[in-house]
């Protein structure tokens, strides 16, 4: 448990998306919100689908919301 | 605390009373000399129904209670969010995984007292109350997953 490996950029990317709530992007991806928060805590790792959803929504490509941090603490 | 986390409380605190219920009645069993076949399959059976119908009925509760809160707070028409995602679903495989490895040890223990010449009204007894157990230990590893991160 605690830390994923993988890091995101959800917040800074909601920021820039005329401030986005988590409820917003939890709606438009089709998660509940506790979910967007438990990613942006980086306590969550999403499934592929909806890493995919959410690049979407944001129109980035994928790399540009997630990276995979290899140095850090295992969970 | 989310919807689905309310529901695993409430879920919780029915299994904590029905155990409390199930033990009670065990020892006024043993004190009053009942302990037969009679009474503990009919305890059995209390104990099974009441987990069936109290559940179904705190999750209608819990449904209906989240829905006046929820309308109470925003002002907003009520719509509650029962949806399970990937995340609540994973969280309750993990919760049930537990609970049935705690159920297994359980029925392991309850055969090795029959195994080990008690009676098997004893057996029954602790199934049960390994059943129960189980629940809970799922239960509780479901909002620890919750609260802790997944």
């Amino acid at each position: 448990m605690g830390k994923s490996r993988v890091r995101n950029n959800i917040r800074k990317l909601r920021f820039f998306h005329d401030e986005m709530t988590q409820q917003q992007l939890a709606e438009k991806v089709g998660v509940t919100r506790q979910t967007i928060i438990a990613m942006e805590q980086e306590k969550y790792s999403p499934s592929l689908e909806l890493a995919f959803r959410i690049a979407l929504v944001f129109e980035v490509p994928l790399e540009e919301v997630f990276s995979y941090d290899a140095q850090a603490k295992s969970k | 605390m989310s919807y689905q986390e309310k529901t695993i409380a409430v879920s919780l605190v029915n299994y904590l009373l029905i155990l409390g219920f199930y033990l009670i009645r065990v020892f006024q069993m043993i004190q009053g000399g009942g302990f037969n076949s009679t009474n503990v399959f009919r305890l059995w059976g209390i104990v099974i129904v009441l987990a069936i119908v109290v559940t179904i009925l705190a999750t209608i509760l819990t449904h209906t209670v989240s829905g006046i809160i929820h309308a109470a707070k925003t002002k907003e028409k009520t719509t509650i969010k029962d949806i399970q995602d990937e995340r609540d679903r994973l969280i309750d495989l993990r919760g049930t995984k537990i609970a049935y490895f705690a159920s297994s040890i359980g029925v392991f223990l309850s055969m090795l007292t029959f195994a080990l010449g008690q009676r098997s009204l004893i057996m029954f007894s602790m199934l049960i109350f390994f059943g129960v157990v189980a629940q809970i230990f799922g239960n509780i590893s479901r909002l620890y997953l919750y609260r802790r991160g997944f």
